[in-house]
């Protein structure tokens, strides 16, 4: 048993670190020169670490109003996303009504769809709507997707329906199984769909890109984006605010992944 | 779409049954679960239909039309229809992006699921291994492009360097190469994804009840009969939701293959998003690449509608 | 209407809508064009303001030429510039003046209607020496006037070619072939210390836009069997190891400037673009390269320079609300005064004249030999690519079939075969 485990452990540590190849290949060029980030073959420690790149990068764009931004519309996206989606989700999972599935299936199929395809009609309307250039439009666009209510309802296919019964025998009425008994009972799932959310959006480009003009609107991935020039780009630039750029989402998912351990103690392979 | 559908059972379905004295009427039945599921769906449902469904609806209306995205749109039936299935592009991005969904799909899947059940047991570190293995996610694409290429070099990269040690005397090209390109892309993205797929199987796994895996124990199941008669099952509609979240995005790859090889050498990893982007927001033909994404829409919908049933068939 | 926990739906609904209300009041942001004081504000849509000094001079410049007028950048990403312009537009967006990033996207903003025609501001134009002027003109029409025009030169490292004992002067007239046995010559050590004796770009048009401009071929024409040489060329220096192997360079997203200000290449065929990178780099110290510009090698050495370029404009858009204002300002960035702004700020300006070329040799850092004065005033720069309704599907095939023949997976003559067929089929 024990040298099993022995082995599997190993094994998941050499693992991790040969996943964390390529972002030890972004903090060395973070410290490096732009003409030195894409040299072959690859150098792996810089010649001369310029620390400095991290003080530099805050003079060159306005990156706190940058990560501000990004902070706000990542949160109000994720809050407004596992609020309603959990909340639809227990429509399409526990209640039964006519037209249900097929509404289902409907907000699958437009996940289907790329964005690329419908991305100028919805452009059309949210400048109809006036809309556009503001972080509004950016929420509305992102915080109904069909994902947080597909994700949620599958795990809310899950929960056994005996216990939604013996609330009902109580007296609780459908909303108040929705907030009392469901919700907790689904931390982990909540927990996955903020996380997820939070990075995509977080990581989004294209969108920020299309909808926001004024630079007081912009993004991390605007600003970082900005060190791309016409026909050359600062690349040294782009790797040192990357590296900041992924520490936010580094502490929600320490924050996040704690909830999944809950529920049982242990589980599987022994 | 609609006639497609299972018809949602009417009659003696569970909820509101509000334990009143008087049963009502069916009809008022129906139209009170009506009402109590729509109250539900309707704060996401009105962001949802305005500004994702509608465009949806519109975009796929542009593939009978002509459409510079300016000028009036002119209604050419199916010309783009025809002009789709004589364009050998087209037909290579289809093959292309079955090709790396086929690779995609069911390797990511087990990744994922293999990785979620070893980090889902009291292990020390483990909060570390899930952080490492998230983060290929979350890492600049242009590392992981710059990374995985320098790993599969032909001549000087570590992975052909070991193959040449094992006896292989002409390893592949990978990335350089027309046969090898997208198996090295289906290898990275996989490597990327998992990290991903695993955060949804962890969820998933919390539900399953612990008495199970004792009760089993106290039978004398192995754990790899433990894993398929309990875990695999309970996880059911976890996997529903990731096989069809990652088919989706297996069809609709765009991001990475645009860094990684921008759909080439030549057209060997060119995908249909590229060729939906390049069509439309490029080129400015808006109805073309519509219908390019329809062709899109119908294959995912005719994907998810299988595995939607054979999901309801094992569920009964 | 309904029983007790009714109250946590409204309550739910509350927080939502009032989360949006609050939303709404500190989403908004844009800024009316109208600006007091009876100034016309007009909107300049261009890209990386802060990294492109050329856009803030002439903004500048203008604004001290015309009190009346103020001009507001609207600041886009450079990277996917055309994608916001042509989903702006669509939009029905009103800013005033566009930057034309490149002669494709402008054609396809022209034919869609959403440009101005400026036919009367070009008349006004010397075609003579207003380089590029001509790629703007579609049915006698033009809807946009060109301010900048890059076009291509040879870079060389000075200390690779002194530790060669190769004389600059040789560079003066640079045959392609003198430059593959130079390239030859140069290419020294191996490993993570090998010098390459050049370097070339993994773009279609280092081979392909230079054989068409130097040989009179037609890129759009369907039979490519004037690639041919610089082909042989190039792919006969890469296999000397003259050259970092296309695929290389591809796969590891080499970029030029690595390769030239780290010393790692000798000689580097590029944009004069780069010669403003340059110059800014050895000034903040990012490189210590020692410079020099050549005239980009010939198919013959009987004098002449003939290379390609590619022209930066301005449009008004059709929209706009102050177009007499705008129109003004794109007719006064094609003018000497705008010409002679730009070459301050090291960027090649469209009209070509000796107090322009003078303006520019100015600068301090810029190489003021013989042959860096002979690279700078090309007899015939010919438009990168033809524009036509075809352009970019062609682009796209060439494209494709260019990165074929680079990494060997097709020969050449079958890669330059395909290349004729899939244009005639696909396009055709």
């Amino acid at each position: 048993m024990n040298v099993r485990r022995g082995v599997a452990y190993g094994l998941l540590v050499v693992l991790s670190i040969a996943v964390l190849v390529p972002f030890a290949w972004m903090v060395s060029s973070s410290l490096k020169l732009d003409n030195e980030v894409f040299s072959v073959p690859v150098r792996w420690i810089p010649a001369e670490f310029h620390w400095d790149n991290f003080t530099k990068i805050w003079a060159r764009i306005p990156l706190l109003t940058y990560l501000r931004n990004s902070v706000f519309l990542s949160l109000s996206i994720t809050a407004l996303q596992v609020l309603t989606g959990s909340f639809a989700a227990y429509g399409f999972a526990k209640v039964r009504f006519p037209g249900r599935d097929a509404l289902f299936l409907a907000y699958i199929a437009t996940i289907a769809v790329p964005w690329q395809a419908y991305m100028v009609p919805q452009y059309i309307i949210m400048q109809k709507a006036g809309l556009v250039n503001t972080h509004l439009s950016l929420i509305l666009l992102q915080a109904f997707s069909a994902f947080g209510v597909f994700l949620m309802r599958q795990y809310y296919l899950t929960i056994p329906d005996e216990l939604s019964e013996a609330a009902r025998l109580d007296g609780l009425s459908e909303y108040g199984i929705w907030a009392r008994i469901i919700l907790p009972l689904s931390k982990p799932a909540l927990a996955s769909l903020a996380l997820l959310t939070f990075v995509n959006t977080w990581n989004d480009y294209m969108g920020p890109f299309i909808y926001l003009t004024d630079n007081k609107l912009w993004t991390i991935q605007l600003g970082l984006r900005s060190f791309v020039g016409l026909y050359d780009a600062e690349f040294a630039m782009i790797m040192t605010g990357s590296v900041l750029s992924v520490l936010p989402i580094l502490v929600i998912f320490l924050l996040g992944q704690k909830y999944f351990v809950r529920g049982i103690a242990t589980s599987g392979l022994k | 779409m609609t006639s497609t559908t299972v018809a949602p059972a009417q009659a003696p379905s569970q909820p509101p049954s509000k334990a009143g004295p008087k049963a009502p009427s069916p009809a008022r039945r129906r139209w009170r679960s009506i009402r109590l599921g729509w109250s539900f769906i309707l704060p996401n449902f009105l962001g949802f239909a305005t500004l994702t469904l509608i465009p949806v609806l519109a975009s796929l209306a542009l593939s009978f039309l002509d459409w510079d995205s300016y000028s009036t749109p002119k209604w050419v039936g199916l010309a783009n229809v025809d002009r789709m299935i004589h364009n050998e592009t087209f037909w290579t991005a289809l093959r292309n992006t079955a090709y790396y969904a086929l690779g995609h799909v069911p390797l990511t899947l087990c990744a994922a699921l293999g990785f979620a059940v070893l980090l889902n047991q009291k292990l020390r570190g483990v909060s570390f291994f899930r952080t490492a293995l998230f983060f290929p996610y979350i890492t600049s694409l242009v590392a992981v492009a710059v990374v995985w290429n320098m790993l599969l070099s032909p001549d000087v990269g570590p992975v052909n360097q070991l193959l040449r040690a094992i006896g292989i005397d002409h390893p592949p090209g990978w990335t350089t190469s027309t046969t090898w390109a997208m198996p090295a892309v289906i290898l990275a993205s996989v490597w990327r994804d998992l990290g991903y797929y695993m955060i949804l199987y962890l969820a998933g796994l919390q539900t399953i009840p612990g008495e199970l895996y004792e009760a089993a124990q106290v039978d004398g199941a192995s754990a790899w009969q433990r894993f398929w008669s309990i875990t695999v099952p309970s996880l059911r509609p976890t996997t529903f939701f990731v096989l069809i979240m990652l088919t989706i995005s297996s069809f609709k790859v765009f991001d990475l293959i645009q860094v990684m090889t921008e759909g080439g050498p030549g057209r060997s990893t060119l995908v249909l998003s590229q060729v939906i982007f390049r069509e439309g927001i490029t080129q400015g033909r808006f109805g073309y690449s519509s219908a390019v994404s329809m062709v899109l829409f119908v294959i995912v919908l005719t994907i998810t509608l299988v595995q939607f049933r054979l999901q309801r068939r094992s569920e009964r | 209407m309904k029983r007790r926990p009714l109250s946590t739906v409204v309550s739910t609904l509350a927080a939502t809508a009032a989360a949006l209300a609050l939303l709404t009041a500190c989403g908004g942001g844009s800024s009316d064009s109208q600006a007091a004081g009876g100034k016309t504000t007009v909107k300049l849509a261009l890209w990386n303001y802060a990294t492109t000094p050329e856009f803030k001079a002439l903004i500048d410049g203008f604004e001290k030429a015309n009190p009346d007028i103020h001009v507001e950048p609207v600041d886009i990403l450079s990277d996917d510039y055309n994608e916001k312009l042509t989903t702006m537009l669509a939009g029905g967006d009103s800013t005033d003046i566009l930057t034309m990033k490149n002669v494709i996207g402008y054609a396809q903003y022209a034919n869609r209607g959403q440009l101005l025609p400026l036919t009367d501001e070009a008349s006004k134009l010397d075609p003579a020496k207003q380089s590029g002027l001509d790629a703007y003109k579609i049915e006698d029409k033009y809807f946009a006037l060109p301010y900048r025009q890059d076009f291509w030169v040879l870079y060389y490292n000075k200390t690779l070619l002194k530790q060669a004992g190769v004389p600059e002067s040789k560079l003066e007239n640079l045959t392609w072939s003198d430059y593959a046995a130079l390239a030859k010559s140069l290419t020294k050590g191996d490993g993570g210390s090998k010098v390459y004796g050049a370097y070339q770009h993994t773009w279609r048009s280092v081979v392909q836009a230079t054989a068409a401009a130097q040989s009179g071929g037609d890129l759009l024409g369907g039979d490519y069997g004037f690639f041919k040489d610089q082909y042989q060329m190039t792919l006969d220096l890469q296999k000397a190891g003259a050259l970092l192997p296309w695929a290389t360079a591809s796969t590891q997203k080499v970029t030029y400037n690595s390769m030239f200000s780290t010393g790692k290449a000798a000689l580097m065929p590029m944009g004069t673009w780069y010669a403003a990178t340059l110059l800014a780099d050895t000034k903040s110290g990012k490189t210590k390269v020692d410079w020099g510009v050549a005239p980009l090698p010939q198919r013959q050495a009987d004098g002449k320079v003939t290379t390609f370029g590619s022209p930066t404009a301005f449009a008004v858009n059709k929209n706009s609300k102050h177009a007499d204002a705008a129109k003004k300002f794109v007719a006064w960035a094609a003018s000497e005064e705008g010409a002679t702004t730009i070459a301050k700020a090291g960027v090649t300006p469209s009209l070509q004249s000796q107090t322009i070329l003078d303006t520019y040799f100015a600068l301090p850092g810029v190489p003021q030999d013989a042959v860096a004065k002979k690279a700078f005033k090309p007899d015939q720069v010919v438009l990168e690519m033809p524009v036509t309704d075809k352009t970019a599907d062609v682009d796209t095939i060439l494209t494709e079939e260019h990165e074929l023949i680079m990494t060997g997976e097709k020969s050449l003559d079958a890669g330059l075969a395909e290349m004729s067929k899939r244009v005639k089929n696909e396009v055709g």
